[in-house]
């Protein structure tokens, strides 16, 4: 009988020995993650200040601000871990999907009640997540069942509010993000981070999980089953910005594969050359709300980006993650 | 027949005695899932040392299975969102039955005989309501003859309490649906539940994880013969923090959450595998695949007894010993006081549970 040392000694991937991971720490921390929640709360300052001045759901400059600041977290949400979870900040900031229309409701009960909770941020803060962030903001501003409940001031209030909070939330998440950075930088005891490779394993996972929710999530939703097709469950479908989420979160999610491999060139090459692929069919993909998928052809091309994705996740799990130290254990993937 | 024989006379509870049906197919003591080297999903029967006695092709891959009171028949599910399980005599190798989920609903994985064998429940995704159901088929003729609410929201593993008709049910909380895969569309407000029924489905009693633990899904159960109740959760919150994995219920209590330090907390990932008492009931384990560990814990004073690393270690139920496992590495052994001892190794990967063959009255 062998002894047991023995067999997990060898099952560990060679990868995994020695390598220094700060190099690639340091360039994800300060390059990529801190930059987008700065960014992130840049962007929602400005539609928490044009909101005060100007509420009206149909105005170009509100839109305007809106979309900026919906960009900037599409742009940041696969950094879905530490300060981005605390709290269920990353639901506050999108609460979809959405499968009981909680966010319709939780809003018309609030205009219905005329909830005083809109005059304080605190207050509203602590209200149904369905309510809150960019999703609540878009009914607001998009849904015309919205604009004929209650009146004017009332809606008004209700839509500062959420901004407002919306704003709030970024700026927190900016702050804790600043000071959780030295976690990953030099993880250790006094981390949460253990070391190097645990670390890169929440990077790779982000990664992973963020081109699983894009795949399986944002296309997979609307395009549901051949005999039935969900179009109406497109991801911010009223405001006609569902392509952009995936073109956005694959943009942000190949700088971030870039990065991880950059000990790698061979690997690196491989998902530059699948993201380039996948960002291509996004963006030549000329249906902003995915309407199309209950056509024979525009179910075609929304399959064809979902498989493009796929491939990308294919090359991550297969060439990547065995040079993280990622277990591929048959039941450690399983998450039965 | 020796060793089967001393292996019997080592098992404390005369409960854990197979039933004679059993012993037409040499004899197996366990019942795995796994993928084999030619790419097929294969059910094995095992004896106590982990030689594998037969084997079946599954049509796809396999999650766990249920095995009759009486008769040598078992129950092998698909992984989730399966449609299908199929009825195999375990004698012939032959699938006697194939039982696929209504129109709407998908099988979780797990299922339970009632303990007269004449009724069979199944965990269901009644997915486009979002609703967990029990769907409860004739154990004769695996004709469906109706289904009842789980009482939650994704029902995973089910179990009947000893030496009673009373089912306790794992509601997960998380809401899937097949048009999406395997993605999670309720995390914030999930809501898992322990639920108590009768075999009519009605609640007798609900054990909610609420407030700081709404996000630990309880997913897999384990009974003790006096009905004191396993169950092992899958943290979907934030992964820098580690909360416990493991709880005990007994009816009419409030829940205990089993933890091991903080340190060795955290090699887990938040993510239990499967659970089981040991024979004598003394202690409980949980496999963690993520973390590459098997924790146990002493039942009554809840704490950590050993923590053995085991790679890619899932399966796991009682043992001659006090407990056995399998790895997604072909590995079958087996616990005593300190040590984690292999004693086989087959050429295959063994799924996520071990399912002993014993009658539950």
């Amino acid at each position: 009988m062998r002894s047991l040392t023995l067999f997990t000694a060898l099952l560990i991937p060679f990868g995994a020995y020695a390598q220094d991971r700060a190099p690639i720490l340091m360039d994800v921390t300060e390059t990529h993650i801190l930059p987008r929640f700065a960014q992130l709360a840049d962007a929602t300052d400005t539609l928490a200040t044009t909101v005060q001045a100007d509420c009206e759901p149909q105005s170009d400059t509100l839109r305007a601000a809106y979309s900026a600041a919906f960009d900037s977290w599409i742009s940041a949400s696969h950094l879905r871990f530490g300060p981005t979870e605390t709290d269920d900040r990353a639901f506050a900031m999108a609460f979809w999907p959405d499968t009981k229309g909680f966010t319709p409701k939780t809003l018309s009960r609030h205009i219905k009640d005329e909830d005083t909770a809109v005059e304080s941020p605190a207050a509203y803060a602590e209200t149904s997540i369905a309510g809150r962030g960019f999703l609540a903001l878009e009914r607001m501003l998009y849904d015309p069942a919205m604009a004929e409940q209650g009146n004017v001031a009332y809606r008004c209030a209700l839509i500062r509010a959420i901004a407002t909070d919306i704003d709030r939330n970024a700026d927190a998440m900016n702050a804790d993000w600043q000071s959780f950075a030295p976690n990953l930088t030099q993880p250790g005891d006094d981390s949460p981070y253990r070391s190097g490779d645990e670390a890169m394993q929440e990077l790779y996972r982000a990664l992973t999980t963020g081109l699983e929710f894009t795949a399986d999530t944002r296309l997979g939703r609307p395009l549901g089953t051949f005999e039935r097709p969900r179009p109406n469950r497109a991801e911010a479908r009223r405001s006609k910005r569902s392509l952009r989420h995936v073109e956005l979160s694959l943009i942000a999610l190949s700088d971030m594969a870039a990065r991880l491999s950059f000990d790698h060139p061979e690997i690196a090459a491989d998902l530059d050359t699948a993201f380039a692929q996948a960002i291509d069919r996004a963006q030549s993909l000329d249906d902003p709300a995915f309407a199309k998928v209950d056509t024979p052809l525009g179910r075609i091309r929304v399959e064809a980006l979902q498989q493009s994705i796929h491939k990308i996740r294919e090359i991550a799990s297969i060439e990547l993650g065995p040079t993280l130290g990622i277990s591929a254990g048959f039941n450690s993937l399983d998450g039965d | 027949m020796t060793n089967r024989r001393n292996f019997l006379a080592g098992l404390a509870a005369a409960s854990l005695t197979p039933a004679s049906g059993w012993s037409s197919v040499g004899a197996p003591v366990y019942l795995a899932a796994g993928l084999f080297p030619d790419g097929s999903y294969r059910l094995s029967g095992l004896d106590n040392a982990g030689a594998i006695l037969f084997s079946i092709p599954l049509p796809a891959r396999g999650h766990a299975a249920a095995a009759h009171p009486s008769k040598a028949q078992a129950v092998a599910f698909a992984r989730r969102p399966g449609t299908f399980a199929i009825v195999i005599d375990c004698k012939s190798g032959h699938v006697i039955k194939r039982l696929t989920a209504p129109k709407g609903r998908h099988f979780y994985g797990h299922g339970t005989f009632s303990a007269d064998g004449t009724r069979f429940f199944t965990t269901e995704n009644k997915y486009e309501a979002a609703e967990g159901v029990i769907g409860v088929w004739d154990a004769n003729s695996f004709v469906r003859l109706g289904e009842f609410a789980s009482g939650g929201v994704g029902p995973h593993d089910i179990r009947l309490m000893p030496g009673s008709d009373m089912l306790v049910i794992a509601n997960g909380g998380i809401e899937t649906h097949p048009d999406t895969g395997r993605t999670k569309l309720n995390l914030p407000t999930m809501l898992p539940n322990l639920a108590y029924v009768d075999l009519s489905g009605s609640v007798l009693a609900k054990v909610e994880l609420t407030g700081a633990q709404h996000k630990n899904s309880i997913r897999h159960l384990a009974v003790r013969s006096d009905g004191l109740v396993g169950f092992a959760m899958q943290w979907q919150g934030n992964q820098i923090k580690h909360p416990p994995l493991l709880g005990l219920h007994k009816l009419g209590e409030i829940p205990r959450l089993l933890s091991a330090p903080e340190r060795q907390q955290s090699d887990l990932q938040g993510y239990a595998g499967s659970i089981a008492f040991s024979t004598d009931g003394h202690s409980v384990a949980i496999t963690c695949p993520r973390g590459n560990t098997l924790h146990r814990f002493d039942v009554t004073s809840g704490a950590l007894m050993n923590a053995y690393t085991l790679e890619d270690v899932c399966g796991l139920g009682a043992g001659a010993e006090g407990l056995v496992f399998t790895t997604g590495t072909g590995a079958f052994g087996s616990l005593n006081a300190a040590h984690a001892k292999i004693s086989s190794r087959q050429d295959c990967q063994w799924d996520n549970h071990l399912i002993p063959i014993q009658t539950t009255d």
